[in-house]
């Protein structure tokens, strides 16, 4: 194509302010490094302070954001409808077991738990070496089912995303509805006699992965480091995307793609980027999920239901807004969980609800309104509790009916999600009853 | 047809016969048009003569059923509208379409994409190249919207404009992308007249100062009359005559297909006695 006039003045430009060489690798290497860190030390020192169940929760709550950050590049950033991400992680989740379970086989004779002490969650092994060969089995199968999700993002989003509206919302559910199917389909056999998997082709492990019975008698790897060493990587990804002239370029398709076009921005080009960055870190979110503690891998937990559950998170936090997906993730993570024994607001649950208060009310233009909110919502929550205990009900059996409840409401009240389409660290303080700068509508 | 002599022998936008039909409609038929470097050309006809079609089918959104478009001997057919944009062809639309969500800023920063050489990957690492040239793109998107008088809005939302300023935003947002020819659809639709006067200086400097070859769609007579150099006059689909604005607006079939056709004037007495 042939170069246009303002082109050379504006790489001359570009390299003028390039940073020095030192300073650029130092600005993009630090976020990994503090990252890597933060994950060595939840796992190494935070975690043998918790009760296991706490660390449980965690680890549910880093896969959780993975899943729900990776999907709001799709949804939030291209403005484009996936509905089959846990299709993805059916992929990638398969494939890293596969990968895990034969391999261990292959390489120690039985898939009992080999790594050092970055993974796994529980200490019941000796003295242990920080890292071991096994370790790098588990990052392999991240990676691979990671990749293996990636390539059927591109397989599936090349042929839809071409189209406009609707087309990909169906063409996605039917994707992930074909990948269940498929692996329910298969041989509910896993092999675990040695002899038999050392004389059986590497190409036909797959085939031996539990079909809909699940694929049982996996190690559990997965660990504070693993989960929120990508939960770290997804958050970085997304944020470095979305600041940037690709995600400029990937809003601007959400915004208007007939615009887009005319702009220059591929839009065909680019969703399909979109998409497989997401199935990317959706397959390893899938891999992550097959070696959690207490999950017993099963094609029926992937369905169209976990699809739903992700994009609500997203819906909820705002389209387009990372920590909104985030902090969507963790609540709708936290309060399944703490609705089985819903336990009293006095004192921690007061003390959160007046910091928090007091922490929004300068970016509210109604000044009463989040401490009037909190108080309603702490109010509702001991009338709830006070009710189960009179009638003699256990509020474990309705969690759900509560759940979805909870989550009725906070679309009524906030259609837009928890933070819109804006970021939490670009919300600004807003003057009373005007609009400052920050103020949306 | 009294097309001038050519004094550029190349001219920029090169149209040829270009038609389309939409089912047994033909909107445009045998469009013709040749730009030279640094004109100034009004494209005008009564509603639905076919305009935004035509620009339609220059950009891209559109495949013409026959005849053939180039941009500097470089033919356009076959490209997605991205890839006329990359070549030089700039537009604003008639129904205002910003990205309303975005900054005043990102509205422009969009634009600005396609000159970049940084990779994914460079995107992802923040790569030294990446990021000199993320800040050559704010340095020259403000530049952009200081030329357009809107610098002093860059951080509020497009959809938080005056109708006025998003017309103009428009404009600055369709300069990013480098044009080397600028289309513009109604650009004073909606404006006031003090808007509209400084609408014609303003569109005669952007043309000066980025050396543009201009394409403009106009309803206002007093715009497109006291801004464009030569006008091509379209009605149903069909060029009725390019010319001058003095040419033009003497031209009787013009006068016919704005007004309608001359009727005698006793029947229009008989009409209105009634």
């Amino acid at each position: 194509m042939a170069q246009h006039r303002g082109h050379d003045a504006f790489h001359a430009r570009a390299n003028a302010l390039r940073p020095p060489f030192a300073l650029s690798l130092l600005r993009s290497a630090w976020p990994l490094f503090a990252c890597l860190a933060l994950a060595i030390v939840l796992q190494l020192v935070i975690r043998p302070m918790m009760p296991v169940f706490a660390a449980k929760m965690l680890v549910d709550i880093g896969t959780s954001i993975i899943l729900a950050v990776s999907l709001t590049m799709v949804n939030g950033f291209t403005g484009q409808f996936s509905i089959g991400h846990a299709a993805f992680m059916a992929v990638g989740a398969y494939v890293g077991a596969t990968i895990v379970y034969y391999g261990s086989f292959r390489l120690f004779g039985n898939a009992n738990m080999h790594g050092g002490l970055l993974s796994g969650m529980i200490d019941s092994r000796n003295p242990l070496p920080l890292f071991s060969w096994a370790d790098l089995l588990f990052l392999c199968s991240l990676l691979a089912g990671g990749l293996a999700a990636a390539a059927c993002g591109y397989v599936v989003g090349l042929p839809s995303l071409r189209l406009k509206g609707d087309y990909l919302a169906i063409v996605t559910l039917g994707f992930g509805e074909i990948v269940r199917v498929l692996i329910q389909s298969q041989t509910t056999e896993v092999l675990s006699n040695p002899q038999t998997i050392a004389a059986t082709p590497m190409y036909m492990w797959p085939k031996y992965s539990g079909g809909a019975l699940g694929f049982s008698g996996l190690p559990f790897y997965s660990s504070l480091f693993w989960v929120w060493v990508f939960a770290g990587l997804t958050l970085l990804v997304a944020a470095r995307l979305k600041y940037s002239s690709t995600g400029r370029a990937f809003l601007a398709i959400r915004e208007d793609e007939v615009a887009a076009e005319a702009m220059g921005v591929p839009t065909t080009k680019y969703k399909v980027r979109a998409f497989v960055i997401a199935a990317f870190f959706a397959g390893i979110a899938g891999v992550l999920f097959a070696h959690t503690v207490g999950v017993q891998l099963n094609p029926g937990e992937l369905g169209f239901l976990k699809s739903f559950d992700i994009l609500i998170m997203v819906v909820l936090g705002g389209l387009g807004s990372i920590s909104g997906a985030a902090l969507a993730a963790t609540i709708l993570t936290i309060l399944p969980e703490l609705l089985r024994q819903p336990p009293t607001i006095w004192p921690w649950g007061l003390i959160a609800g007046v910091v928090l208060a007091a922490a929004l009310t300068p970016f509210s233009e109604k000044r009463w309104k989040p401490a009037v909110t909190i108080a309603v919502i702490l109010i509702a929550w001991e009338v709830m509790r006070w009710t189960a205990r009179t009638l003699g009900v256990d509020l474990a059996g309705y969690r759900m009916v509560i759940y979805a409840i909870a989550l009725v409401l906070m679309m009524i009240l906030r259609p837009e999600g928890l933070l819109g389409i804006r970021e939490i660290w670009e919300l600004r303080p807003v003057r009373a009853g005007g609009r400052g700068k920050g103020a949306r509508r | 047809m009294s097309d001038s002599p050519a004094a550029n022998p190349r001219p920029v936008l090169d149209v040829e016969r270009i038609s389309i039909a939409f089912g047994g409609l033909k909107a445009v038929t045998d469009f013709t048009l040749q730009l030279p470097r640094g004109r100034l050309h009004g494209l005008i006809g009564p509603n639905g003569a076919g305009k935004t079609t035509v620009f339609n089918l220059l950009t891209g959104v559109y495949r013409p059923t026959s005849g053939a478009i180039s941009l500097e001997g470089e033919s356009l057919l076959g490209m997605r509208p991205s890839q006329r944009a990359a070549a030089g062809l700039a537009r604003t639309f008639q129904n205002i379409r910003l990205f309303p969500d975005l900054t005043v800023l990102d509205n422009v920063r969009v634009a600005c994409h396609l000159r970049t050489r940084h990779t994914l990957a460079g995107t992802l690492w923040r790569s030294s190249l990446a990021a000199g040239e993320e800040l050559a793109i704010i340095e020259r998107s403000r530049e952009l919207l200081d030329i357009l008088g809107l610098l002093h809005r860059e951080r509020d939302d497009a959809r938080n404009l005056p109708y006025g300023d998003q017309r103009r935003l428009e404009i600055a947002r369709a300069l990013a992308t480098d044009p080397k020819v600028l289309l513009l659809d109604e650009p004073a639709a909606g404006m006031n007249p003090q808007e509209k006067i400084e609408l014609r200086t303003m569109i005669r400097s952007i043309r000066d100062k980025f050396s543009l070859t201009i394409l403009l769609i106009e309803h206002d007579m007093g715009v497109v009359m006291g801004l464009c150099e030569r006008i091509t006059v379209l009605d149903h689909g069909v060029t009725i005559t390019e010319g001058t604005p003095e040419e033009v607006q003497k031209n009787p079939k013009v006068i016919e297909a704005y007004l309608g056709e001359p009727v005698a004037l006793d029947a229009v007495g008989g009409g209105g006695g009634a």
